[in-house]
Order: structure tokens, then sequence, then C-alpha cells
């Protein structure tokens, strides 16, 4: 399960970026994923400065989006110039890199479910200015079908017809007592239990309710 | 009513006055610098229940992406989740009150006709009544309180006023100023709220199977470690699901 580094794992996490950059109205979007060991590495940019601007984040070891994947939380700048003195006091480095490559705004977002933390995207753009409330709602919504897809790449299967699987308690639930079933991480455990909806033709949420109910129980020569 | 300040003894039982000063102190004192707003929610719920003397109270709030997610309840039930799962997908009072920023009434559930299949599951179970009070500071509304009644009148004017006190404080507490955006404020502070639920959501079913406890034992247990420990409830639930600390030290509060 792990990952190739520098590389974009799946061509449907491609295109779900290439979208979001239409509908937020950015001018690029960049995402690094957390390696295994923790730290993060620059595996995609729609363009030469959103490469850019993983790559010093991820060589400075500050920016948006390294505090977004230690937080867990968007971190929306929309002025690099504007708050100079906050955000120099932030990432003085990568403030002024930043700018040298034209970027006035970069939205960051987690990539994130509950304890399972895979990674930011950034949005950038070149002039200033804050997202809109409908863009953030677009952005939201396409990193929570991104962090699926990137389960999904884990689990070996694509192109499945997505839906609102991750807002559902049960499945978070179910999780956590397959962690404990198996003995395996969160990140695994949510792994399985898509993996094993999808081949036994369930919805996940229907096979959540079973093992949250006790009814079903998940073991290390499942498959 | 007790005649405060009659004795200088603590009277048995606290009188409503008494009850609502507590609840607001409570809710204020979870308001210091870091606090955990899925905490405050949760306190918030059982506040109103305790003082409105309802049968049940969940509370939703906005997800930006054009949906709400339940983030606290008086009750895991399966009947009361239910019950907010109808209206994120039909609509309800929740919605609509949400989506308006004015507090809906349902007087009587079984004669209401606006959101049919919410009116049904509620009757099915046994509430009379229902209130969705917004939580809403001036133009922003981030979510509502839901409240349910299993019998009697409908909740009077002052206590719909105290529910929207005890609202609008915590809707105070998640918008209140840390940052120099609003937006970033707003997108921050209700996606951390959402994380967090999630991550809680996690813990109990680490906790349910370990101890072999329902997911409502489960929540209980982990709220009041978190509790008795000043810890954040959210801190607490990502520690469990990280492994840094173990099922048994939480489930041991209670043994």
């Amino acid at each position: 399960m792990d990952r190739e580094p520098s590389q974009l794992p799946g061509p449907r996490i491609e295109t779900l970026l290439v979208g979001c950059v239409a509908s937020t109205g950015v001018n690029g979007a960049g995402m690094s994923l957390t390696s295994r060991a923790g730290s993060p590495e620059a595996v995609y940019g729609s363009d030469d400065v959103a490469g850019a601007v993983e790559r010093l984040q991820v060589t400075l070891g500050e920016g948006p989006c390294i505090d977004s994947v230690t937080s867990g939380l968007p971190v929306l700048v929309d002025d690099l110039e504007g708050v100079r003195s906050a955000v120099a006091d932030r990432w003085p480095v990568f403030a002024l890199e930043a700018r040298r490559l034209g970027v006035r705004a970069l939205f960051a977002f987690p990539l994130r479910i509950g304890a399972i933390s895979l990674g930011a995207v950034d949005l950038h753009r070149l002039a200033p200015g804050p997202l809109a409330a409908d863009e953030l709602s677009s952005a939201l919504s396409v990193m929570d079908a991104v962090a699926e897809s990137l389960l999904d790449v884990r689990t070996g299967y694509s192109g499945h017809d997505g839906g609102p699987t991750l807002s559902t308690p049960a499945i978070h639930q179910a999780a956590g007592r397959i962690m404990v079933q198996l003995g395996c991480s969160i990140e695994d455990a949510l792994v399985r239990l898509r993996a094993a909806a999808f081949a036994e033709g369930v919805p996940i949420h229907a096979l959540a309710d079973a093992v949250v109910a006790g009814e079903r129980r998940f073991q290390e020569d499942d498959r | 009513m007790n005649e405060p300040g009659a004795t200088g003894r603590q009277p048995a039982v606290l009188s409503r006055e008494a009850l609502l000063a507590e609840s607001f102190v409570v809710l204020a004192d979870t308001l210091v610098d870091d606090y955990d707003v899925v905490d405050l929610l949760d306190r918030l719920v059982h506040a109103c229940v305790d003082l409105l003397g309802i049968a049940e109270a969940g509370l939703m709030l906005v997800d930006q992406r054009g949906g709400l997610q339940l983030m606290a309840s008086t009750s895991e039930a399966a009947h009361l989740m239910e019950l907010f799962q109808v209206q994120s997908v039909e609509g309800g009072p929740c919605v609509e009150a949400s989506r308006s920023g004015a507090t809906v009434s349902v007087e009587d559930v079984a004669a209401d006709s606006r959101w049919p299949r919410f009116s049904r599951a509620a009757s099915a179970v046994g509430f009379s009544s229902t209130h969705a009070v917004p939580m809403r500071l001036r133009s922003e509304t981030i979510g509502a309180l839901n409240l349910f009644n299993r019998e009697g009148p409908a909740l009077s004017a002052a206590d719909q006023r105290i529910a929207r006190a005890l609202a609008d404080v915590a809707t105070i507490g998640i918008l209140q100023q840390r940052s120099l955006h609003r937006t970033s404020l707003l997108a921050e502070q209700l996606q951390s709220a959402l994380s967090t639920r999630v991550v809680i959501e996690q813990a109990k079913g680490v906790l349910a199977e370990h101890g072999a406890l329902g997911m409502d034992q489960a929540f209980s247990r982990l709220r009041d470690f978190a509790r008795r420990r000043n810890l954040k409830l959210g801190a607490v639930a990502e520690a469990v699901v990280r492994r840094d600390v173990s099922p048994d030290e939480v489930l041991a509060t209670y043994s």
C-alpha cells in the first residue's frame, strides 16, 4: 500500500482537482500527500506555479499546506501581501517565495477523515481575494471526494459511484471497531471496510451498520 | 420557587433560575481559549433538556457543502438519529431554521404537513411537538438546535427565549474572533467541529469494540474521561484512535 513518491495516485484525482480549479475560479491546484513516515511529499501541480508552491512548502517545511496537514484545518489566506506581518510571521521564507511566483491568495485544505491524515490540497490565485461561499463549498466537496479516492487507490479498485459515504457516522464507528478486531490502523480499517463492501457488492453504510451492531466481524484472513 | 439568599445553604433542588444561571456559567466556562466545540454543543443540548423539561435535543451545524451534520444529541437512540437523517434528506424544522435563520415551531407533529416523512417518524416515536432554534449571529446562521417534546403543550414563548439564549451563547463561542478573516474563521471553526465529530465516531467504535459497549455508552465514557482530566474531547478521541492512550485507561474511569 505504499505510494510511489512524486506521482499522482490515479487519474480520477487529477480529474477532480482540474475540475476544482474551474469550479472555484482559482488559477491552479497542487497536492501533497503524507508518507507513511509522516512527512508530506509534493505529488501534483495543475501547472508550474502550483507544482512550485507544493515543492516550496515541502522543502521549506512551512506554509499553509504544512499547517493544514498538521492542524487538520483549512488555512485560507486571502492575500499574501495584505496581512504582511501576520503571514510573514507564520511563514517568513515561504511568503516571500510565493509572492515571487506571483501567488497572491492561497487556500489550503486538509485531506483528512477523522484521525486519518492523508495530506493537503492548495488552491492558489494570482489575484488577492477570499473564496466566495459557493467556491468554498465546492472546494470542500472536492476534498471529500479526493480523500475517498485516495482510499480507493489503497483499496485497489476505482470507479465506484462515490456518494456521501464519509458523512455517515456508522462508517466511522465501524472503522473504529474493525481497527480493534484486526489490530490495524484506523486508515487500514476504513480501507478494509470499503474493500469488503465493494467485493460483496453491498452499500458501505449497510455493511457499516452490521459491523456497528456486532452482526459482522472482520478477521485477519478475511479478504 | 426557592428564595435565593433566604438561608445560607445551597437548596437541595436548584430553582430553574439557578439552573439557568448555572448553565450559562458552564457554557461560558467552556469557552475559554482552546475549547472543544463538540463538548460545548454536547453541554448545550443537555442544558436544554434539563432546563426546559423536554424529552430530547439535538444540534446540527452547516457543513459548508450544502448540507447539515448532526453534531450533538442527548441520546444516540436510533429513532432520534433517524429524525436528523430524514431531515438531511427531505428537509424538516432544523434544516428550515438553518436556512431561514428563524425559529421553526411544529406545535402538533401529528397534524403538521410540511415535512411528512419527518412528522411520521417523529410521531411514531411519540414526539408531540418540536422546535428548531437557529444558531445565528447577525447575518450568519451556522446551524440549528432541535428540541423535542413528548407530551403536554408545546414550548412556551419564555422557554423558547431560553433556548434561543443558550443557542446564542454557543453560536458566539463558535464565531468568536480568533483570526483575521471572517470567512476563514468560520471555515476553520466549522470544519474543525465536523472533523472532531468524525474522530469521536472513530474513537467510539474503538471503545465500543474494546469494552463490549453500545455507542451511547462509549461516548459517555469518552466524554467523562475528557472532562475529568480536563482534556479536549477531540484530543482524547484522536489519542484513542492513534493508540496514544489505551482504551482500558479511558474505560477504567467508570469501574
